[in-house]
C-alpha cells in the first residue's frame, strides 16, 4: 500500500516536472533555445567559468537563449551527445575531445560546417587562418570543416629547477635532446643503496594519457603514430616507435631513473609536486596546477627531441551534432563564433591553463599581460609551431588501447618492446579491419 | 503478490468445486483485481525500465552492421559467439571470477568475525560496530578516489609507511600482477562491516536455552560455535554469500574511477568489459550481447539461491 502510494506520487511528480519541461517549447515565439554540452576534464572551477561566459554571451544575444549543461568527462560527453543523437534530440553544440571528431564523422554524426561559414562571406582558408596550423588537422576531415578548436594543450617537460641546481645542473639550459635528457635523470635520481628516494622523471601512463605519451615520443623520433590523412591505419610496428618505447623501457629497467609500472597522469603530478620525481612530461594543462602548488623553483620547457622536435595536440573543439533544425544550427554557429573570437578565447585561455587557439588571442593586452607575468605559459604556446595533430583513427580508443596495452605491459618488465610493438600493430589492424573493407579495401 | 493471495485463496476454498475452469479463474481474476489495480503502479515502472530494457537487450543482441556504413542486419546469434571468441571477454571472466572469490570468502570472514565479537551490546562494542560500518556509508566513487592517494606510487599513505620496511616500492595500481588485489582490498573494507550487520541480526536469533543448555554440559567456546553458533547462522551464511557475488559482479565503481580496466586489462571486469563494448567500440551488437551472458548468469545464481533459501526454515 505505501509503496504503491509512493509511486503515485512519484507519477504524479514525474507529471508534473514533464510538464513543466514541456512547456517552454510550446512557448513558440520566444529566442531561439539551444544547449551546449560540455565537459570539464581538469577540475570544478571550470564549470563556474562557464556559467559565467554563457551568461555574457546570452546577455549580448537576446534573440538566443543558450545553456550550458555538464556532461562529465570527455567519453562521458561523447557517450551521452550519442545517446542524445540516437533519441533524436541531438545537443545544438558540444565541446568534444578533438581526437573523436574523425570517428563522429565515419558514424555520420557531425554537422559539416562549410555551408555556415560560406554563408558568413568568408572562405574556408579565411576562417581556419584565425587558428594555429597545428589545430587544424583535428578540426578538418576530407577538406571539410567538422570543428571549431575551442582550447588545446600539449605536452611539456616539467623541471624541478631547485633540484637541477643541486644536482649541478643548469635549468635556464634544459635539456634538449634525449640524451641530454638521461643524463639529466641520471643526475637528478638520488638512491640509498638500491632503495631510489628520489627519481630523474616520471612519464604517465594510463589509459588516454599513455597514448597520448607514445604519440609524444614517436613524433620526437622522427614518427608518425597514425595516417594523418587516413582513418584505417596506424604505424605501431615501425622504428620510430619502436625506438621511443625502447627508450621509455631504458629508462626503467637500463638506467633505473623512472619509476617502473604504468603511472597514471595525478600520480605524476603528485610525485613532482612532492619532490619525489625531479622531472616529469605533463599536459599544459597541469600548468595552473603546478603554478598553484609547487613550493620551488620550477621550469618549463619543450619535449626533448632523439630526430626532431615534435608533439601532438591535445585538447577539445566545438562541433555541431548532425541532424539539427536549421534555426538551432544558426544559432549555435553564432555561439561557436563568439566563444572562439579572440577576447573570449584568451579570457578562457586564462581562466583554464589552456592556450587559446585563436592567434590573434595572443595579440589582446590582457594576455600580452599575462604572458609577461607568467613566462611559462608562453613556453606552451612557443611549442605550438611544432606540434602536430592528435592521433585520430577510425574506432580512435579501443585502437589507442590496443597500443596501450602492450606498453603497459613492457613498462612493467612483462614483455620486450619489439614484441610488444608487434601485437599492439596486430590488434589494432584487427579493430581497423571493418573500415578498411569499406574503404582502401573495397576495389572495383 | 502478498495482498493478492488471501484474498484469491478465501475465493477459492469457497467455491463449489464443480463451478467450470473458465468461471472459477474470472472469480479468481475478479477477487485479485484490486491486488493488481494496486500493482499496477510499479508493473508500469517495471515494464518501462526493467523489462522493456531487457526486451531491448535482446533484440539489440541478434542484430550487427558489418562494415561502419553498413546497415545493421539480423546476425541471430553471431554477436554471443563473437563475445565467446573475444580474449578481453573470457579475461575480464576470469578476472571476475577471481574478484568474486577474493572479496565473497574475506568480507564473510571478516564479517562473521566482527559480528561474534561485537555480539554483546554495550558502550564500546556499539562504537566498535558504528566504526566498522563506517565504510558502508561512504560512496564506492568517493572511497575510490581516497584510496587512488592511499595507493599513490612512492608517495602514497600506504607506500609512506611501508616504504621503509620493501627495497623496491610495488605500483599498487599500475602493476598488471597487484592491481586486481588493490581493488579486492576496497571492495573487502567497504563490504565487511554491511555483511557484519546480517551476522549480528543472524546471531540475534540464536536461542539463549540452547546456549545456555550447552554451557552447562561443559561445552567450551570452540565447541559452542562449531555445533550451535555456525549452524545456526546458516540461513544467514547464504543469504550474505548470494548478495556478495551480486555485489561482486554489479558492483564496478572503483575499476571505473581507478584504473579503466588497466593496467593491460589486469583489472577488466565483465560490466566494464560490457561498458568498453557499448562505449568505446561503440558496437551495441556485442554489448548486449555480453549483456545477455551476465544477465543469463546472475539469474542462475539467483534462481539457484532462492530455491535452497525456500527448502529452509526461516531465512532472513
Amino acid at each position: 500500500m505505501l509503496f504503491s502510494r509512493r509511486l503515485m506520487l512519484g507519477l504524479a511528480m514525474a507529471g508534473s516536472f514533464a510538464s513543466a519541461l514541456a512547456f517552454p517549447a510550446l512557448a513558440g515565439e520566444g529566442p531561439t533555445e539551444i544547449d551546449l554540452f560540455f565537459p570539464v576534464p581538469v577540475d570544478g572551477k571550470l564549470a563556474r567559468d562557464m556559467g559565467t561566459l554563457i551568461k555574457e554571451f546570452n546577455d549580448g544575444h537576446p534573440d538566443i537563449k543558450a545553456t550550458a549543461v555538464y556532461t562529465g568527462s570527455y567519453d562521458d560527453t561523447l557517450i551521452k551527445t550519442r545517446a542524445a543523437i540516437k533519441a533524436g534530440k541531438p545537443p545544438s553544440a558540444v565541446i568534444m575531445s578533438a581526437n573523436f571528431l574523425l570517428d563522429m564523422q565515419i558514424e555520420n554524426e557531425l554537422t559539416n560546417l562549410d555551408a555556415l561559414i560560406k554563408a558568413d562571406g568568408t572562405t574556408k582558408d579565411q576562417f581556419l587562418g584565425q587558428f594555429f596550423p597545428a589545430l587544424q588537422g583535428n578540426a578538418v576531415i576530407n577538406r571539410s570543416v567538422y570543428g571549431v578548436p575551442f582550447h588545446n594543450s600539449t605536452p611539456l617537460l616539467y623541471i624541478n629547477a631547485d633540484k637541477a641546481k643541486e644536482a649541478g645542473l643548469d635549468p635556464e639550459k634544459p635539456p634538449q635532446t634525449w640524451a641530454e635528457l638521461t643524463d639529466w635523470a641520471k643526475k637528478l635520481t638520488k638512491r640509498e643503496g638500491d632503495k631510489v628516494t628520489q627519481w630523474g622523471i616520471a612519464i604517465p601512463c594510463a589509459y588516454d594519457y599513455c597514448g597520448w605519451m607514445m604519440e609524444t615520443l614517436t613524433m620526437s623520433n622522427g614518427g608518425r603514430y597514425y595516417n594523418e590523412e587516413f582513418g584505417g591505419e596506424v604505424y605501431y610496428d615501425t622504428p620510430s616507435m619502436l625506438g621511443a618505447l625502447t627508450w621509455w623501457n631504458d629508462l626503467i629497467y637500463k638506467h633505473k631513473v623512472h619509476t617502473p609500472g604504468a603511472t597514471p597522469g595525478p600520480a605524476v603530478s603528485t610525485s613532482f609536486i612532492s619532490g619525489n620525481a625531479a622531472m616529469m612530461m605533463l599536459s599544459t594543462g597541469s600548468l595552473t596546477y603546478v603554478r598553484d602548488n609547487a613550493k620551488f623553483n620550477y621550469k618549463v620547457a619543450f619535449i626533448p627531441r632523439n630526430v626532431r622536435n615534435a608533439v601532438p595536440i591535445g585538447g577539445a573543439s566545438l562541433i555541431i551534432p548532425a541532424g539539427l533544425e536549421a534555426e538551432k544550427q544558426k544559432a549555435s554557429w553564432t555561439l561557436i563564433k563568439w566563444m572562439t573570437s579572440p577576447e573570449k578565447s584568451g579570457w578562457w585561455s586564462r581562466a583554464t591553463g589552456y592556450f587559446a587557439p585563436n592567434m590573434a588571442a595572443y595579440k589582446t593586452p590582457d594576455m600580452v599581460d599575462f604572458l609577461n607575468k607568467n613566462p611559462d605559459a608562453k613556453t606552451a604556446v612557443e611549442q605550438l609551431d611544432v606540434a602536430k595533430p592528435w592521433f585520430a583513427t577510425y574506432k580512435t580508443v579501443p585502437v589507442r588501447k590496443n597500443l596501450e596495452d602492450e606498453v603497459m605491459l613492457v613498462l612493467n618488465g612483462k614483455k620486450q618492446p619489439k614484441e610488444a610493438l608487434a601485437a599492439a600493430q596486430k590488434a589494432a589492424d584487427e579493430t581497423l579491419k571493418p573500415y578498411n573493407a569499406e574503404t582502401s579495401l573495397k576495389l572495383p | 503478490m502478498s495482498l493478492a493471495e488471501p484474498a484469491a485463496l478465501r475465493v477459492a476454498t469457497s467455491a463449489a468445486p464443480r463451478l467450470d475452469v473458465l468461471r472459477r479463474f474470472t472469480t479468481r481474476f475478479k477477487a485479485s483485481l484490486r491486488a493488481y489495480l494496486l500493482l499496477l503502479p510499479s508493473l508500469v515502472f517495471l515494464a518501462l525500465f526493467t523489462y522493456g530494457a531487457m526486451g531491448r537487450v535482446l533484440v539489440d543482441a541478434l542484430y550487427q552492421r558489418a562494415t561502419p556504413k553498413a546497415p545493421v542486419r539480423f546476425v541471430g546469434l553471431d554477436n554471443v559467439s563473437a563475445v565467446l571468441a573475444d580474449p578481453a571477454f573470457t579475461g575480464a571472466v576470469v578476472n571476475n571470477l577471481v574478484y568474486a572469490a577474493g572479496t565473497t570468502i574475506p568480507s564473510i570472514a571478516l564479517a562473521l568475525l566482527f559480528a561474534l565479537t561485537l555480539a554483546r551490546t554495550h558502550a564500546v562494542s556499539s562504537a566498535l560496530r558504528a566504526a566498522l560500518f563506517l565504510p558502508v556509508l561512504i560512496p564506492m566513487v568517493a572511497a575510490s578516489a581516497l584510496f587512488m592517494f592511499i595507493f599513490l606510487p612512492n608517495v602514497g599513505l600506504l607506500d609512506y609507511y611501508i616504504g621503509r620496511l620493501l627495497p623496491v616500492l610495488p605500483n599498487w595500481l599500475g602493476d598488471p600482477d597487484i592491481a586486481l588485489y588493490a581493488i579486492m582490498i576496497i571492495t573487502i573494507w567497504k563490504n565487511a562491516g554491511y555483511y557484519m550487520l546480517f551476522f549480528l541480526a543472524g546471531l540475534q536469533a540464536v536461542p539463549e536455552d540452547v546456549m545456555e543448555a550447552a554451557h552447562l554440559d561443559g561445552a567450551g567456546p570452540y565447541q559452542r560455535l562449531r555445533h550451535i553458533i555456525l549452524p545456526e547462522l546458516k540461513p544467514t551464511f547464504l543469504f550474505v554469500t548470494v548478495i556478495a557475488i551480486l555485489n561482486a559482479v554489479t558492483q564496478v565503481d572503483h575499476v571505473f574511477v581507478m584504473t579503466q580496466g588497466g593496467p593491460s586489462n589486469a583489472t577488466n571486469l565483465v560490466l566494464f568489459y560490457i561498458y568498453q563494448q557499448a562505449v568505446e567500440h561503440y558496437d551495441v551488437g556485442k554489448a548486449s550481447a555480453a549483456t545477455l551472458l551476465t544477465l543469463a548468469a546472475l539469474m542462475g545464481l539467483t534462481a539457484l539461491s532462492f530455491r535452497t533459501m525456500a527448502n529452509r526454515e526461516g531465512g532472513p
